[in-house]
Protein backbone atom coordinates (compact mmCIF):
# COMPACT_ATOMS: atom_id res chain seq x y z
CA UNK A 1 0.00 0.00 0.00
CA UNK A 2 0.93 3.11 -1.08
CA UNK A 3 -1.32 5.53 0.58
CA UNK A 4 0.76 7.93 2.19
CA UNK A 5 4.07 8.04 -0.28
CA UNK A 6 5.46 11.33 -0.92
CA UNK A 7 4.02 12.62 2.67
CA UNK A 8 6.16 13.37 5.87
CA UNK A 9 4.73 12.39 9.01
CA UNK A 10 5.85 13.84 12.43
CA UNK A 11 5.08 11.44 14.94
CA UNK A 12 5.57 12.52 18.32
CA UNK A 13 6.72 10.11 21.36
CA UNK A 14 7.13 7.39 18.58
CA UNK A 15 10.12 5.27 19.57
CA UNK A 16 7.85 2.98 21.41
CA UNK A 17 4.05 2.46 22.32
CA UNK A 18 1.28 3.53 19.95
CA UNK A 19 3.95 5.95 18.27
CA UNK A 20 5.70 3.90 17.11
CA UNK A 21 3.46 1.42 15.92
CA UNK A 22 1.79 4.11 14.48
CA UNK A 23 5.36 5.29 13.10
CA UNK A 24 5.89 1.69 11.50
CA UNK A 25 1.98 1.66 9.71
CA UNK A 26 3.07 5.30 8.36
CA UNK A 27 6.25 3.29 6.75
CA UNK A 28 4.36 0.42 5.68
CA UNK A 29 1.83 2.08 3.64
CA UNK A 30 4.64 4.37 1.71
CA UNK A 31 5.48 7.34 4.17
CA UNK A 32 8.33 9.10 5.05
CA UNK A 33 8.55 9.46 9.19
CA UNK A 34 10.22 11.59 11.26
CA UNK A 35 10.58 9.33 14.53
CA UNK A 36 10.70 11.65 17.75
CA UNK A 37 11.59 10.48 21.09
CA UNK A 38 12.82 12.63 24.25
CA UNK A 39 16.11 10.92 24.56
CA UNK A 40 18.18 10.90 21.45
CA UNK A 41 20.17 7.35 22.03
CA UNK A 42 16.45 5.77 21.88
CA UNK A 43 15.64 7.90 18.63
CA UNK A 44 18.67 6.55 17.23
CA UNK A 45 17.87 2.95 18.18
CA UNK A 46 14.34 3.28 16.65
CA UNK A 47 15.89 4.78 13.72
CA UNK A 48 18.04 1.74 13.11
CA UNK A 49 15.22 -0.98 13.75
CA UNK A 50 13.33 0.64 11.32
CA UNK A 51 16.17 1.70 8.57
CA UNK A 52 16.96 -1.95 7.41
CA UNK A 53 13.49 -2.08 6.03
CA UNK A 54 12.29 1.43 5.53
CA UNK A 55 16.39 3.22 4.45
CA UNK A 56 15.78 6.28 3.22
CA UNK A 57 12.30 7.21 4.63
CA UNK A 58 13.43 7.24 8.33
CA UNK A 59 14.95 9.65 10.40
CA UNK A 60 14.70 11.13 13.68
CA UNK A 61 14.70 13.82 16.45
CA UNK A 62 14.72 14.32 20.10
CA UNK A 63 13.46 16.84 22.20
CA UNK A 64 11.56 17.25 25.67
CA UNK A 65 8.38 17.73 25.00
CA UNK A 66 7.83 19.97 28.20
CA UNK A 67 10.21 22.09 27.20
CA UNK A 68 8.63 24.37 24.49
CA UNK A 69 11.72 25.54 23.63
CA UNK A 70 13.14 22.31 22.53
CA UNK A 71 9.71 21.88 20.71
CA UNK A 72 10.24 24.97 18.65
CA UNK A 73 13.55 23.68 18.14
CA UNK A 74 12.39 20.62 16.80
CA UNK A 75 9.63 21.95 14.38
CA UNK A 76 12.07 24.44 12.65
CA UNK A 77 14.07 21.95 12.12
CA UNK A 78 11.64 20.37 9.80
CA UNK A 79 11.41 21.70 5.93
CA UNK A 80 8.12 20.52 4.77
CA UNK A 81 5.34 18.61 7.01
CA UNK A 82 2.05 16.45 5.26
CA UNK A 83 1.19 15.24 8.95
CA UNK A 84 1.54 16.07 12.67
CA UNK A 85 0.80 13.31 14.86
CA UNK A 86 0.95 14.07 18.74
CA UNK A 87 1.71 11.35 20.33
CA UNK A 88 4.12 11.72 22.90
CA UNK A 89 2.11 12.23 26.22
CA UNK A 90 3.27 10.98 30.36
CA UNK A 91 1.06 9.35 32.50
CA UNK A 92 1.03 9.62 36.55
CA UNK A 93 -1.40 8.11 39.04
CA UNK A 94 -1.77 10.64 41.67
CA UNK A 95 -4.75 11.42 44.17
CA UNK A 96 -5.96 14.90 44.04
CA UNK A 97 -4.24 15.52 47.52
CA UNK A 98 -1.02 13.72 46.33
CA UNK A 99 -0.73 15.41 42.95
CA UNK A 100 2.20 18.29 43.64
CA UNK A 101 2.04 21.38 41.56
CA UNK A 102 5.38 19.80 39.53
CA UNK A 103 2.97 17.18 38.29
CA UNK A 104 0.44 18.84 37.39
CA UNK A 105 2.54 21.19 35.05
CA UNK A 106 4.34 18.58 34.07
CA UNK A 107 1.79 16.49 32.57
CA UNK A 108 -0.12 20.13 31.15
CA UNK A 109 3.27 20.46 29.86
CA UNK A 110 3.89 17.24 27.68
CA UNK A 111 0.37 16.31 26.99
CA UNK A 112 -1.68 19.88 25.76
CA UNK A 113 1.12 22.63 25.75
CA UNK A 114 3.76 20.52 23.24
CA UNK A 115 0.71 19.41 21.05
CA UNK A 116 -0.32 22.99 21.01
CA UNK A 117 3.41 24.58 20.24
CA UNK A 118 4.04 22.18 17.82
CA UNK A 119 0.69 23.20 16.02
CA UNK A 120 1.63 26.63 16.31
CA UNK A 121 4.77 26.31 15.05
CA UNK A 122 4.62 23.55 12.05
CA UNK A 123 1.19 25.91 10.95
CA UNK A 124 2.83 27.53 7.69
CA UNK A 125 4.18 24.22 7.09
CA UNK A 126 0.97 22.40 7.64
CA UNK A 127 -0.58 25.08 5.49
CA UNK A 128 1.50 24.97 2.80
CA UNK A 129 0.57 21.20 1.96
CA UNK A 130 -2.74 21.63 3.36
CA UNK A 131 -2.39 18.71 5.99
CA UNK A 132 -3.39 17.06 8.91
CA UNK A 133 -3.15 17.63 12.59
CA UNK A 134 -3.95 14.39 14.52
CA UNK A 135 -3.63 14.89 18.36
CA UNK A 136 -3.72 11.71 20.43
CA UNK A 137 -5.89 11.84 23.54
CA UNK A 138 -7.66 9.32 25.63
CA UNK A 139 -11.30 8.09 26.61
CA UNK A 140 -10.26 9.96 29.99
CA UNK A 141 -11.04 13.33 27.94
CA UNK A 142 -14.68 12.31 28.01
CA UNK A 143 -14.79 9.63 31.47
CA UNK A 144 -13.16 10.86 35.01
CA UNK A 145 -11.31 8.24 36.43
CA UNK A 146 -10.07 8.40 39.96
CA UNK A 147 -6.61 8.73 40.73
CA UNK A 148 -4.93 10.50 37.89
CA UNK A 149 -6.99 14.35 37.63
CA UNK A 150 -4.20 15.94 35.85
CA UNK A 151 -3.76 13.29 32.80
CA UNK A 152 -8.04 13.29 32.24
CA UNK A 153 -7.99 17.41 32.44
CA UNK A 154 -4.75 17.66 30.24
CA UNK A 155 -6.28 15.17 27.76
CA UNK A 156 -9.78 16.94 27.78
CA UNK A 157 -8.01 19.92 26.97
CA UNK A 158 -6.40 18.29 23.98
CA UNK A 159 -9.64 17.63 22.99
CA UNK A 160 -10.67 21.38 23.18
CA UNK A 161 -7.60 22.22 21.37
CA UNK A 162 -7.74 19.80 18.49
CA UNK A 163 -11.54 21.68 18.31
CA UNK A 164 -10.28 24.97 18.00
CA UNK A 165 -7.30 24.19 15.89
CA UNK A 166 -9.87 22.57 13.35
CA UNK A 167 -12.38 25.55 14.03
CA UNK A 168 -10.00 28.39 12.63
CA UNK A 169 -7.70 26.29 10.46
CA UNK A 170 -10.30 25.07 7.84
CA UNK A 171 -10.35 24.51 5.22
CA UNK A 172 -6.84 24.31 4.85
CA UNK A 173 -5.82 21.75 7.29
CA UNK A 174 -7.45 18.97 9.28
CA UNK A 175 -7.34 18.55 12.86
CA UNK A 176 -8.40 15.17 14.38
CA UNK A 177 -8.39 13.65 17.68
CA UNK A 178 -7.94 10.25 18.40
CA UNK A 179 -9.28 9.01 21.72
CA UNK A 180 -7.58 5.70 22.78
CA UNK A 181 -8.58 3.58 25.78
CA UNK A 182 -6.85 0.86 27.68
CA UNK A 183 -3.64 0.39 25.59
CA UNK A 184 -1.05 -2.29 26.62
CA UNK A 185 2.17 0.20 26.14
CA UNK A 186 4.90 0.68 28.52
CA UNK A 187 2.46 2.99 29.82
CA UNK A 188 -0.19 0.85 30.60
CA UNK A 189 2.65 -1.94 32.12
CA UNK A 190 4.26 0.71 34.42
CA UNK A 191 0.73 1.06 36.13
CA UNK A 192 -0.07 -2.58 36.47
CA UNK A 193 3.38 -2.66 38.04
CA UNK A 194 2.45 -1.16 40.98
CA UNK A 195 -0.52 -2.30 41.27
CA UNK A 196 -0.97 -4.60 44.50
CA UNK A 197 -2.54 -7.00 42.24
CA UNK A 198 -1.45 -7.12 38.78
CA UNK A 199 -4.10 -9.77 37.08
CA UNK A 200 -6.83 -7.80 38.90
CA UNK A 201 -5.34 -4.38 37.64
CA UNK A 202 -5.03 -5.76 33.91
CA UNK A 203 -8.33 -7.18 34.29
CA UNK A 204 -10.16 -3.84 36.04
CA UNK A 205 -8.91 -2.24 32.57
CA UNK A 206 -10.04 -4.44 29.92
CA UNK A 207 -13.03 -3.88 32.01
CA UNK A 208 -13.53 -0.76 31.25
CA UNK A 209 -14.20 -1.16 27.25
CA UNK A 210 -17.37 -3.03 26.04
CA UNK A 211 -15.16 -5.60 24.42
CA UNK A 212 -13.54 -6.41 27.64
CA UNK A 213 -10.03 -6.11 26.47
CA UNK A 214 -7.09 -3.83 26.31
CA UNK A 215 -5.91 -2.74 23.04
CA UNK A 216 -2.88 -3.64 21.14
CA UNK A 217 -0.79 -0.42 20.10
CA UNK A 218 -1.46 -1.57 16.50
CA UNK A 219 -5.13 -1.27 16.45
CA UNK A 220 -5.01 2.37 17.72
CA UNK A 221 -2.06 3.39 15.08
CA UNK A 222 -4.89 2.13 12.52
CA UNK A 223 -7.27 4.79 13.69
CA UNK A 224 -4.31 7.25 13.49
CA UNK A 225 -3.28 6.08 10.20
CA UNK A 226 -7.19 6.58 8.96
CA UNK A 227 -7.27 9.95 10.30
CA UNK A 228 -4.28 11.16 8.82
CA UNK A 229 -5.57 9.52 5.43
CA UNK A 230 -7.25 11.34 2.67
CA UNK A 231 -9.90 9.41 2.43
CA UNK A 232 -10.60 10.89 6.40
CA UNK A 233 -11.03 13.86 3.59
CA UNK A 234 -14.50 14.45 5.12
CA UNK A 235 -13.37 14.49 8.51
CA UNK A 236 -12.21 17.46 10.46
CA UNK A 237 -12.96 18.49 14.44
CA UNK A 238 -14.06 14.90 15.22
CA UNK A 239 -13.18 12.48 17.78
CA UNK A 240 -12.51 9.31 17.11
CA UNK A 241 -12.76 6.74 19.76
CA UNK A 242 -10.38 4.10 19.50
CA UNK A 243 -11.83 3.17 23.50
CA UNK A 244 -13.14 -0.81 22.49
CA UNK A 245 -16.21 0.97 23.38
CA UNK A 246 -15.33 2.58 26.61
CA UNK A 247 -17.44 6.28 26.35
CA UNK A 248 -20.66 4.39 24.39
CA UNK A 249 -21.38 2.53 27.75
CA UNK A 250 -20.56 0.27 30.35
CA UNK A 251 -20.94 -3.29 31.39
CA UNK A 252 -23.20 -3.73 34.39
CA UNK B 1 -37.92 35.35 36.35
CA UNK B 2 -39.30 32.59 38.49
CA UNK B 3 -38.21 33.28 42.28
CA UNK B 4 -36.55 30.47 44.45
CA UNK B 5 -35.06 30.50 47.64
CA UNK B 6 -32.58 28.86 49.33
CA UNK B 7 -31.38 28.56 52.78
CA UNK B 8 -27.59 28.46 53.24
CA UNK B 9 -27.42 29.71 56.37
CA UNK B 10 -24.30 28.53 58.57
CA UNK B 11 -22.84 27.62 55.18
CA UNK B 12 -19.43 29.23 54.32
CA UNK B 13 -18.68 29.74 50.47
CA UNK B 14 -15.52 30.39 48.41
CA UNK B 15 -15.91 32.26 44.85
CA UNK B 16 -13.51 33.00 43.09
CA UNK B 17 -13.18 36.00 41.12
CA UNK B 18 -16.07 37.21 42.42
CA UNK B 19 -15.02 41.23 41.32
CA UNK B 20 -17.57 41.35 38.52
CA UNK B 21 -19.82 39.70 36.52
CA UNK B 22 -21.27 36.04 37.43
CA UNK B 23 -18.65 35.95 40.11
CA UNK B 24 -20.25 38.92 41.89
CA UNK B 25 -23.99 37.69 41.04
CA UNK B 26 -22.61 34.62 42.79
CA UNK B 27 -21.70 36.02 45.61
CA UNK B 28 -24.26 38.10 46.22
CA UNK B 29 -27.33 35.43 45.45
CA UNK B 30 -25.33 33.04 48.25
CA UNK B 31 -24.86 36.08 50.24
CA UNK B 32 -28.66 36.74 50.21
CA UNK B 33 -29.15 33.04 50.72
CA UNK B 34 -27.53 33.32 54.21
CA UNK B 35 -24.56 31.78 53.57
CA UNK B 36 -21.35 33.33 54.81
CA UNK B 37 -18.92 33.92 51.55
CA UNK B 38 -15.28 34.57 51.02
CA UNK B 39 -14.94 36.89 48.13
CA UNK B 40 -12.09 36.28 46.06
CA UNK B 41 -10.67 38.62 43.15
CA UNK B 42 -7.11 39.88 42.20
CA UNK B 43 -6.87 42.40 44.68
CA UNK B 44 -7.55 43.26 47.95
CA UNK B 45 -9.36 46.47 47.07
CA UNK B 46 -11.92 44.83 44.46
CA UNK B 47 -12.23 42.56 47.30
CA UNK B 48 -13.31 45.14 49.60
CA UNK B 49 -15.60 46.76 47.29
CA UNK B 50 -17.87 43.91 46.72
CA UNK B 51 -17.70 43.72 50.38
CA UNK B 52 -19.38 47.08 51.02
CA UNK B 53 -21.40 46.50 47.88
CA UNK B 54 -23.52 43.72 49.42
CA UNK B 55 -23.54 45.92 53.03
CA UNK B 56 -20.48 44.24 54.71
CA UNK B 57 -21.07 42.51 57.61
CA UNK B 58 -19.66 39.35 59.71
CA UNK B 59 -20.58 36.78 56.58
CA UNK B 60 -18.30 38.07 54.42
CA UNK B 61 -14.82 36.94 53.88
CA UNK B 62 -12.04 39.01 51.57
CA UNK B 63 -9.76 36.57 49.98
CA UNK B 64 -7.60 38.47 47.89
CA UNK B 65 -4.96 36.47 45.50
CA UNK B 66 -4.18 36.32 42.47
CA UNK B 67 -4.68 32.94 41.16
CA UNK B 68 -2.65 33.05 38.45
CA UNK B 69 0.64 32.39 40.78
CA UNK B 70 1.04 29.18 42.41
CA UNK B 71 0.76 30.24 45.44
CA UNK B 72 -2.40 32.33 44.68
CA UNK B 73 -5.31 29.81 45.36
CA UNK B 74 -3.65 28.18 48.53
CA UNK B 75 -4.01 31.56 49.41
CA UNK B 76 -7.33 31.89 48.56
CA UNK B 77 -8.58 28.86 50.57
CA UNK B 78 -6.77 29.80 53.43
CA UNK B 79 -8.01 33.04 54.30
CA UNK B 80 -11.65 31.56 52.97
CA UNK B 81 -11.34 28.75 55.49
CA UNK B 82 -9.95 31.28 58.48
CA UNK B 83 -12.82 29.93 60.53
CA UNK B 84 -12.22 26.19 59.89
CA UNK B 85 -15.10 25.33 57.25
CA UNK B 86 -16.08 25.35 53.56
CA UNK B 87 -19.25 23.50 52.18
CA UNK B 88 -18.96 25.46 48.94
CA UNK B 89 -16.22 26.07 46.17
CA UNK B 90 -17.32 28.21 43.35
CA UNK B 91 -14.25 28.09 40.34
CA UNK B 92 -15.30 31.11 38.24
CA UNK B 93 -12.28 33.57 38.16
CA UNK B 94 -11.78 33.15 34.28
CA UNK B 95 -9.68 34.99 31.48
CA UNK B 96 -11.25 35.70 28.09
CA UNK B 97 -9.14 37.17 25.46
CA UNK B 98 -9.92 36.06 21.55
CA UNK B 99 -6.62 35.76 19.57
CA UNK B 100 -5.79 33.99 16.45
CA UNK B 101 -3.55 31.12 16.43
CA UNK B 102 -0.44 33.18 15.27
CA UNK B 103 -0.51 36.07 17.81
CA UNK B 104 -1.22 33.43 20.68
CA UNK B 105 2.06 33.90 22.69
CA UNK B 106 3.29 32.09 25.72
CA UNK B 107 2.35 34.67 28.23
CA UNK B 108 -1.03 34.80 26.80
CA UNK B 109 -1.22 30.80 26.97
CA UNK B 110 0.02 30.70 30.46
CA UNK B 111 -2.83 33.23 31.79
CA UNK B 112 -5.65 31.29 31.00
CA UNK B 113 -4.23 27.72 31.23
CA UNK B 114 -3.48 28.98 35.10
CA UNK B 115 -6.51 30.89 35.98
CA UNK B 116 -9.16 28.50 34.46
CA UNK B 117 -7.56 25.40 34.69
CA UNK B 118 -4.60 25.23 37.00
CA UNK B 119 -6.21 27.71 39.98
CA UNK B 120 -8.94 25.53 39.80
CA UNK B 121 -7.61 22.66 40.33
CA UNK B 122 -5.54 23.78 43.12
CA UNK B 123 -8.17 25.58 45.12
CA UNK B 124 -9.94 22.34 45.32
CA UNK B 125 -6.47 20.42 46.30
CA UNK B 126 -6.32 22.93 48.98
CA UNK B 127 -10.05 22.51 50.04
CA UNK B 128 -10.45 19.01 50.17
CA UNK B 129 -9.69 18.78 53.87
CA UNK B 130 -12.66 20.92 54.72
CA UNK B 131 -14.91 20.07 52.26
CA UNK B 132 -14.39 15.94 53.51
CA UNK B 133 -15.84 17.45 56.53
CA UNK B 134 -18.77 19.10 55.51
CA UNK B 135 -19.68 16.70 52.48
CA UNK B 136 -19.11 19.61 50.38
CA UNK B 137 -19.58 20.35 47.13
CA UNK B 138 -17.81 21.79 44.22
CA UNK B 139 -19.26 23.94 41.14
CA UNK B 140 -16.76 24.98 38.17
CA UNK B 141 -17.80 27.67 35.73
CA UNK B 142 -16.93 25.94 33.02
CA UNK B 143 -18.74 27.80 29.79
CA UNK B 144 -20.22 26.57 26.37
CA UNK B 145 -16.65 26.74 24.69
CA UNK B 146 -16.01 23.43 27.23
CA UNK B 147 -18.35 22.13 25.02
CA UNK B 148 -17.69 22.75 21.22
CA UNK B 149 -15.62 25.67 19.68
CA UNK B 150 -14.97 29.06 18.10
CA UNK B 151 -12.23 30.22 15.94
CA UNK B 152 -9.95 32.90 17.65
CA UNK B 153 -9.68 31.27 21.26
CA UNK B 154 -8.07 28.62 21.20
CA UNK B 155 -6.03 28.66 25.20
CA UNK B 156 -9.79 29.42 26.61
CA UNK B 157 -11.26 27.07 24.80
CA UNK B 158 -9.08 24.35 25.48
CA UNK B 159 -8.47 25.23 28.83
CA UNK B 160 -12.48 25.17 29.47
CA UNK B 161 -12.50 21.80 27.74
CA UNK B 162 -9.92 20.55 30.19
CA UNK B 163 -11.85 22.32 33.01
CA UNK B 164 -14.72 19.97 32.28
CA UNK B 165 -12.74 17.08 32.12
CA UNK B 166 -10.84 17.53 35.01
CA UNK B 167 -14.67 17.98 37.00
CA UNK B 168 -15.91 14.55 35.97
CA UNK B 169 -12.33 13.16 37.18
CA UNK B 170 -12.62 14.76 41.00
CA UNK B 171 -16.11 13.60 40.64
CA UNK B 172 -15.37 10.05 40.36
CA UNK B 173 -12.26 10.35 42.96
CA UNK B 174 -14.32 12.37 45.42
CA UNK B 175 -17.93 10.43 45.16
CA UNK B 176 -17.04 8.04 47.80
CA UNK B 177 -16.15 11.70 50.11
CA UNK B 178 -19.56 12.45 49.73
CA UNK B 179 -18.26 15.75 47.90
CA UNK B 180 -19.89 16.36 44.62
CA UNK B 181 -18.27 18.00 41.62
CA UNK B 182 -20.27 19.56 38.91
CA UNK B 183 -19.20 22.07 35.71
CA UNK B 184 -21.99 24.53 34.68
CA UNK B 185 -21.51 25.31 30.73
CA UNK B 186 -22.90 29.15 30.49
CA UNK B 187 -23.49 30.72 26.99
CA UNK B 188 -22.91 34.65 26.04
CA UNK B 189 -24.04 36.56 29.13
CA UNK B 190 -24.80 40.17 29.85
CA UNK B 191 -21.78 40.96 32.29
CA UNK B 192 -19.56 44.23 32.45
CA UNK B 193 -16.86 42.32 30.25
CA UNK B 194 -19.84 41.76 27.22
CA UNK B 195 -20.89 45.40 28.09
CA UNK B 196 -17.31 46.39 27.50
CA UNK B 197 -16.31 44.38 24.19
CA UNK B 198 -19.86 45.63 22.73
CA UNK B 199 -18.54 49.49 23.33
CA UNK B 200 -15.03 48.40 21.84
CA UNK B 201 -16.88 47.49 18.72
CA UNK B 202 -18.32 50.84 17.54
CA UNK B 203 -21.50 49.28 16.91
CA UNK B 204 -22.94 47.96 20.39
CA UNK B 205 -26.24 47.35 18.70
CA UNK B 206 -25.21 44.69 15.89
CA UNK B 207 -22.71 43.13 18.27
CA UNK B 208 -25.25 42.41 20.42
CA UNK B 209 -27.60 41.17 17.85
CA UNK B 210 -25.21 38.71 16.73
CA UNK B 211 -24.62 37.38 19.76
CA UNK B 212 -28.81 37.29 20.55
CA UNK B 213 -29.21 35.58 17.23
CA UNK B 214 -26.29 32.83 18.26
CA UNK B 215 -28.29 31.77 21.23
CA UNK B 216 -31.12 30.03 19.66
CA UNK B 217 -33.45 31.71 22.54
CA UNK B 218 -32.31 35.15 21.15
CA UNK B 219 -31.02 36.77 23.91
CA UNK B 220 -28.16 36.57 26.27
CA UNK B 221 -27.94 35.35 29.93
CA UNK B 222 -28.07 37.36 33.17
CA UNK B 223 -25.58 36.38 35.00
CA UNK B 224 -28.41 36.39 38.41
CA UNK B 225 -30.07 33.77 36.51
CA UNK B 226 -26.69 31.71 36.07
CA UNK B 227 -26.12 32.31 39.46
CA UNK B 228 -29.37 31.03 40.62
CA UNK B 229 -28.48 27.77 38.54
CA UNK B 230 -25.37 27.66 40.42
CA UNK B 231 -27.07 27.96 43.74
CA UNK B 232 -29.93 24.69 42.67
CA UNK B 233 -26.36 22.61 42.11
CA UNK B 234 -25.52 23.42 45.71
CA UNK B 235 -28.87 22.60 47.18
CA UNK B 236 -30.17 19.20 48.17
CA UNK B 237 -32.25 19.27 45.06
CA UNK B 238 -29.04 18.59 43.07
CA UNK B 239 -27.73 15.55 45.72
CA UNK B 240 -27.71 12.94 42.91
CA UNK B 241 -25.93 15.24 40.83
CA UNK B 242 -22.07 15.05 40.39
CA UNK B 243 -19.40 14.87 37.19
CA UNK B 244 -21.81 16.75 35.22
CA UNK B 245 -21.18 19.46 33.00
CA UNK B 246 -24.47 21.26 32.53
CA UNK B 247 -25.34 23.23 29.11
CA UNK B 248 -26.95 27.09 30.28
CA UNK B 249 -26.93 28.27 26.87
CA UNK B 250 -30.06 29.32 25.77
CA UNK B 251 -29.56 25.99 22.91
CA UNK B 252 -26.50 27.15 21.48
CA UNK B 253 -24.79 23.56 22.06
CA UNK B 254 -27.70 21.94 21.44
CA UNK B 255 -28.38 22.69 17.71
CA UNK B 256 -28.35 25.29 14.58
CA UNK B 257 -31.07 27.51 14.22
N1 LIG C 1 -19.48 36.31 30.18
C1 LIG C 1 -19.81 35.27 29.45
O1 LIG C 1 -20.51 35.43 28.45
C2 LIG C 1 -19.36 33.89 29.82
C3 LIG C 1 -19.75 32.81 29.03
C4 LIG C 1 -19.37 31.52 29.39
C5 LIG C 1 -18.62 31.31 30.51
N2 LIG C 1 -18.23 32.37 31.26
C6 LIG C 1 -17.44 32.11 32.45
O2 LIG C 1 -18.09 32.64 33.58
C7 LIG C 1 -17.13 33.06 34.53
C8 LIG C 1 -17.36 34.52 34.87
O3 LIG C 1 -17.28 35.31 33.70
P1 LIG C 1 -17.61 36.87 33.70
O4 LIG C 1 -18.23 37.20 32.42
O5 LIG C 1 -18.28 37.17 34.94
O6 LIG C 1 -16.10 37.45 33.65
P2 LIG C 1 -15.53 38.84 34.22
O7 LIG C 1 -14.33 39.14 33.42
O8 LIG C 1 -16.60 39.85 34.28
O9 LIG C 1 -15.12 38.42 35.70
C9 LIG C 1 -14.04 37.57 35.93
C10 LIG C 1 -13.55 37.77 37.34
O10 LIG C 1 -12.41 36.93 37.55
C11 LIG C 1 -11.40 37.68 38.16
N3 LIG C 1 -10.07 37.18 37.85
C12 LIG C 1 -9.45 37.12 36.64
N4 LIG C 1 -8.19 36.70 36.78
C13 LIG C 1 -8.00 36.49 38.09
C14 LIG C 1 -6.89 36.08 38.86
N5 LIG C 1 -5.70 35.82 38.28
N6 LIG C 1 -7.02 35.97 40.18
C15 LIG C 1 -8.21 36.26 40.77
N7 LIG C 1 -9.29 36.66 40.11
C16 LIG C 1 -9.18 36.79 38.78
C17 LIG C 1 -11.60 39.09 37.62
O11 LIG C 1 -10.98 40.04 38.46
C18 LIG C 1 -13.12 39.20 37.61
O12 LIG C 1 -13.62 39.61 38.84
C19 LIG C 1 -15.79 32.79 33.90
O13 LIG C 1 -15.32 31.53 34.32
C20 LIG C 1 -16.09 32.77 32.43
O14 LIG C 1 -15.13 32.03 31.71
C21 LIG C 1 -18.59 33.66 30.94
Amino acid sequence: MTEFAGKTILVTGSTRGIGAAAARLFLERGGSVILHGRRQADVDAAVARLSTTYSGRVRGLSADLSDRTACRALAASIETLDVLVNCGGIFHEAAIAETSPTLWDETVAVNLTAPWVLAQSLLPKLRASRGAIVNVASDAALLGYAGCVAYCASKGALVGLTRALATELTPDVRVLCVCPGPTETDMMRASISVAPDRDKARQQWASYTLLNRVASPVEIGEAILLAASPRASYLTGSLIMADGGATAGKRV
Amino acid sequence: MAEVTFDYGGRVALVTGAGRGLGFATAKTLHQAGATVAVNDRTAESCQAVIARLGGGPRLIAAPADLATTDGPVQAVAQATANGRLDFLINNAAVNVERPIAATDDAHWDQHLSVILRASFLTVQAALPFLRSSRGCIVNIASELGLHAIANNVAYVSAKHGLIAMTKAMAIELAPSGIRANAICPGTMDTELMQECARDSGDPESYYAAFNRYHPIGRLATPDEVAAFVLCLLSPAAAYMTGAAVAIDGGSTAGRL
